[in-house]
């Protein structure tokens, strides 16, 4: 009866292609549409944060931490509440990865703070026994490129509408004129820190008064506003 | 019975063995946990259809001689009979067929199953045992909660001994140092949320400030200095915090480990982060059991 099927190969590829595409349609476009928007009141990250995720992004954090906290009590309890798509709306790249050597960091700007993370970056095994986590102390002499993390959020404003605010134009006027408000975020971070061996406090701040702003202090501002 | 027939029963029996033997020796709980008796149930089936394989299929192949009706197809000169599809399978493939169309236009849009769905019962049921079981929980279980609960959240910060890292986190095996009542004293604080509302700067200063910042440093032993009467309106007399009116200042009781996790706090030593709704209340207790262990 159904031979006539059998002997068509091009209809019956069709067949199965329409077949699982019918599948894929109603079990996952509505679901995508819904959650590639992003949450509400998600706000893009500043200037500042955004260099810090070019650090993360350098020094290639993602090799052994990911972030992305999956719907199970294990991790829920662990990380935080799971994390959902909308959330990373705004991430080009997102950075889930898939490798946990060490914990998640989706959330760790909810339950670590500032002083922690400069003791911790600066020898993770003084703070956590046994840690095989790199210290990464050229992030103290390293100066965060905060005018290539200005050009990267216009670039996004211009081209996905990523709600950047109006003063974010395109033009060397314009990045001067943002400069003092990353400097000024910065500080606040600086405010929190201690100040290591390899950099006081004072020295920290003086960078940043002369334009410099160290990697560590944009990584743990990008650290802080994962929550 | 053949040769072939024997050696598929021998393999079956085997494998039927070696399952039981596994079963019993590593001690796997089938009849309560599902996943077992599904696994088991499968280990089983297997064997069971091995055995019946062997025993119709092989004696079938060496006496059967091909008969039956040809098929016009003619390959080269390579025929094959007409076979009528099995019923079984015939109705299986329909079975499937509904299945799938109920599923698609039904089943998944009206009754979705939801990843997120099913993690919410799961927990729900969690918390929901998790207190009636240790509704009330003796100090012994409380403080073994309490260590596993600190040493995921708390150690990182606090160290694993609880000693705060040589000066890193707040210390546990004592209560405040004098230079942290100091800092206090003089510049006042408003972050606990407690009933009393803030700490106002300057109600003591110079010696008075000093002595009653080394007698809370030093355990809050004895009775207060007298200086500590200011303190006392607020903190009680004892400077246990008036029942959990304002902190206490002897020991991290329930109230000050619960207006901490709620509320973060910054200090002069660094800052804690909130970990509000972190906990359910009887991990609170429990935190708060181990960490006034700690002092001790
Ligand atoms: C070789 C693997 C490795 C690399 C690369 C690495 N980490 Fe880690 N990280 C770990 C391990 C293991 C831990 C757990 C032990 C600890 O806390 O030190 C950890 C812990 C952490 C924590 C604490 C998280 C928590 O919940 O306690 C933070 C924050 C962190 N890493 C940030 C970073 C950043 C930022 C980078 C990139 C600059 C980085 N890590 C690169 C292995 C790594
Ligand atoms: C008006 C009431 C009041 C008086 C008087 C008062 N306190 Fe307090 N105190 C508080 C409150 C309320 C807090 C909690 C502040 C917060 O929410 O951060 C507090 C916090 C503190 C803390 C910090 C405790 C912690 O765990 O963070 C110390 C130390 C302290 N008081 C010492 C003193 C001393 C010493 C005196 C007397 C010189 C004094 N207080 C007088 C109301 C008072
Ligand atoms: C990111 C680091 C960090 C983590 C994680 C952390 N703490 Fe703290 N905690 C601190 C610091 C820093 C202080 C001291 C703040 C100050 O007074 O300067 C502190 C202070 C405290 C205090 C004393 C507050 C007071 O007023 O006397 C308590 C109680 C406390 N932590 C409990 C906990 C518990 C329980 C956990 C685990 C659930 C925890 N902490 C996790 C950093 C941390």
């Amino acid at each position: 009866m159904f031979h006539w099927l059998e002997k068509n190969p091009f209809f019956f590829v069709s067949g199965v292609a329409l077949v699982i595409s019918f599948a894929g349609l109603i079990e996952i476009v509505p679901n995508f549409a819904e959650a590639a928007r992003p949450i509400a009141d998600l706000k893009p990250r500043t200037v500042l944060q955004l260099a810090g995720k070019e650090v993360y992004m350098k020094d290639n954090c993602i090799a052994c931490h990911s972030q992305l906290i999956r719907p199970f009590k294990a991790e829920t309890d662990r990380y935080g509440e799971y994390s959902l798509s909308g959330e990373y709306a705004y991430d080009r790249p997102f950075l889930w990865g898939s490798k946990r050597t060490g914990p998640d960091l989706h959330r760790v700007g909810r339950y670590r703070t500032t002083d922690w993370h400069e003791n911790h970056m600066w020898n993770p095994p003084a703070i956590v026994p046994g840690s095989i986590m790199p210290a990464y102390r050229h992030m103290w002499k390293n100066t965060a490129d905060i005018e290539t993390a200005y050009a990267e959020a216009v670039t996004v404003k211009n081209a996905f509408h990523t709600p950047y605010g109006p003063e974010f134009k395109k033009g060397k006027d314009a990045w001067e004129k943002h400069k003092p408000k990353v400097l000024e975020d910065a500080k606040k971070i600086v405010a929190d820190m201690k100040g290591t061996e390899g950099m006081s406090k004072e020295e920290l701040m003086k960078q940043i008064d002369e334009g410099k702003v160290p990697e560590i202090v944009a990584l743990i501002a990008y650290l802080n506003s994962l929550k | 019975m053949n040769s072939i027939q024997i050696k598929a029963l021998g393999f079956a029996a085997i494998l039927i063995i070696a399952t039981i033997v596994v079963v019993t020796k590593m001690n796997i709980d089938v009849i309560h946990d599902s996943v077992n008796a599904i696994t088991i149930g499968g280990a089983i089936a297997i064997a069971t259809l091995t055995a019946a394989v062997a025993f119709k299929y092989i004696g079938q192949m060496k006496t059967d001689t091909a008969s039956g009706e040809l098929s016009e197809d003619n390959w080269d000169g390579i025929g094959e009979y007409k076979n009528e599809l099995p019923s079984g399978w015939a109705y299986t493939f329909l079975a499937v067929f509904l299945w799938s169309m109920w599923y698609g236009l039904i089943g998944y849009p009206v009754w979705s199953y939801s990843q997120i769905g099913e993690y919410n019962e799961e927990v729900k049921a969690y918390q929901k045992k998790f207190e009636e079981v240790h509704k009330n929980a003796d100090k012994e279980t409380l403080q073994q909660m309490g260590e596993s609960i600190f040493l995921v959240q708390c150690a990182p910060c606090h160290g694993n001994t609880g000693d705060g890292l040589s000066g890193k986190a707040q210390d546990f095996t004592k209560r405040m140092t004098k230079a942290q009542v100091l800092a206090v004293i003089k510049n006042g604080q408003n972050q606990l949320g407690y009933p009393m509302g803030a700490m106002p700067p300057g109600m003591a200063s110079g010696e008075a400030a000093e002595k009653v910042a080394e007698w809370i440093a030093n355990g809050a032993k004895g009775t207060p200095p007298a200086e500590f009467a200011v303190c006392a309106s607020c903190h009680g007399a004892d400077g246990k915090g008036n029942n959990g009116m304002a902190p206490n200042l002897t020991t991290y009781d329930l109230p000050l480990v619960q207006h901490v996790l709620e509320h973060g706090k910054k200090g002069i030593i660094g800052t804690m982060p909130a970990f509000k709704g972190r906990f359910t209340p009887v991990q609170e207790k429990a935190l708060a059991t181990y960490i006034q262990s700690l002092a001790n």
